[in-house]
């Protein structure tokens, strides 16, 4: 057998391809798939709300109560929101939820009902009030979200992908913490229908407390019409809205023969203390 | 976005200077082969030249670690999700084969002909493959027998 000495032309075990363009197509492929899952994950909110038990609520609620910035502040003034929230629940708004109010130091005339029974409120609600029932309206406003698990459906993909992760990987794993840090939780969003349905379960909460409805619609007409709207949150998302919401109220009002009557002050030992 | 700006840069930086050490590599490979033409590497275990004139009959052996560049290296994670063949990966073993066989010829010298050539590839990491850059050994051996003239 001869020897031939000869370098081969061409090279069959490297394929003449170009890296970049199939770069680009598997990166392009994985992102479409990755908005693709996005997108359905969206759709699933309102089949998995119904499913998802106060037990697993209370579980990823840590996460969404832990990535809102900020710390507890005013402990006084949180103990007293905090045993009217208790007493509302005991009396009239029995859910299988355990309140727990923060109060936080911002500007912003809100509350928020987060996963798990965290209400967080605002100093700038506070300030803003001037009758206990006018500040019972609003924390029986939340708690009509949580009787509806509204506040679950607003939380869209976050809550989805948390429930996914705690169930995955229990609730206390480094995904679901990243999870937690990552996602933009806390910006829930309300269809008007979850409002409407929250000032009236908020109605006949305060009307079972107090056995008047005086000072249900105060929050609403006290904001004046010059004020930024942005600023106060989903209570007062727009004037028209408001005096819609008003009227509303008004007129379950007039219908079942609500009482309006005097409000009860706010504890003045408390606000006074306040600086 | 930190986190993002440094993958981006490292899949540049992989991409173009991989490339270009690679097409180095080719262009010195292509050298050295033609050089080493005169000396056959064969997968046979025998040869029919007659005992006495086999003047020695020695081991040799090459091996060379080449890495894979971080752009390939994602392109094959790609790959991995979606399946198919791994291009990125071909040229990196196709390169440290042919190099493990060059150095294989270097240590020959200059004997006749290496008889009962194996190449043998096997990966370096810390996790073969998981995290940190993969890198690949190939390692060429054979029986150089030099004639005698």
């Amino acid at each position: 057998m001869k020897y031939t000495p000869r370098q081969p032309e061409s090279n069959v075990n490297v394929t003449p391809t170009s890296h970049l363009r199939e770069f680009f197509v598997l990166a392009g492929g994985l992102l479409g798939l990755i908005v693709a899952v996005y997108l359905m994950l969206g759709l699933a909110v309102d089949l998995m709300v119904p499913h998802i038990s106060i037990d697993l609520e209370n579980k990823i609620g840590v996460h969404f109560f832990q990535s809102v910035d900020g710390k507890d502040a005013d402990p006084q003034r949180e103990y007293y929101v905090q045993s009217l929230m208790d007493d509302l629940q005991e009396r009239c708004a029995k859910l299988p939820y355990r309140f727990k109010i923060h109060v936080r130091e911002a500007s912003t005339v809100n509350a928020m009902a987060l996963p798990g029974g965290h209400v967080i409120v605002f100093t700038g609600l506070l300030d803003k009030v001037s009758s206990e029932n006018e500040l019972a309206f609003v924390l029986a406003h939340e708690m009509g979200h949580y009787a509806h698990r509204d506040h679950l459906r607003a939380g869209g993909r976050a809550v989805v992908l948390m429930t996914f992760s705690a169930l995955l990987f229990g609730a206390d794993s480094s995904v679901s913490t990243v999870l937690g840090h990552t996602l933009n939780i806390t910006e829930l969003s309300f269809s008007r229908k979850q409002e409407t349905q929250a000032d009236e379960f908020a109605l006949e909460t305060i009307n079972c407390a107090y056995g008047h409805v005086g000072g249900a619609t105060d929050f609403f007409e006290k904001i004046p019409k010059e004020q930024d709207p942005g600023k106060f949150g989903h209570y007062f998302a727009s004037h028209p809205e408001n005096r819609r919401r008003i009227s509303h109220l008004n007129n379950i009002i007039r219908s079942r023969g609500f009482n309006p009557a005097k409000r009860k002050p706010l504890p003045e030992a408390i606000w006074n203390s306040i600086p | 976005m930190y986190d993002l700006l440094i993958f981006l840069t490292l899949i540049a930086a992989g991409y173009s200077v991989g490339t270009l050490l690679e097409k180095r590599h080719y262009r010195s490979i292509h050298k050295r082969e033609k050089a080493f033409l005169y000396l056959p590497a064969v997968t046979m275990k025998t040869v029919d030249y007659p005992e006495e004139k086999i003047r020695s009959a020695e081991l040799v052996y090459g091996s060379v670690v080449i890495s894979i560049d971080y752009f390939k290296k994602i392109l094959a994670g790609l790959r991995n999700i979606f399946g198919g063949t791994v291009k990125s990966y071909e040229s990196l073993v196709d390169r440290a084969r042919r190099e493990a066989l060059l150095r294989m010829k270097e240590m020959a010298g200059d004997a006749t002909v290496i008889v009962n050539v194996r190449i043998e590839t096997s990966t370096i990491s810390r996790k073969a493959n998981q995290e940190g850059v993969g890198c690949l050994e190939a390692i060429a051996y054979g029986t150089a027998l030099t004639l005698e003239k």
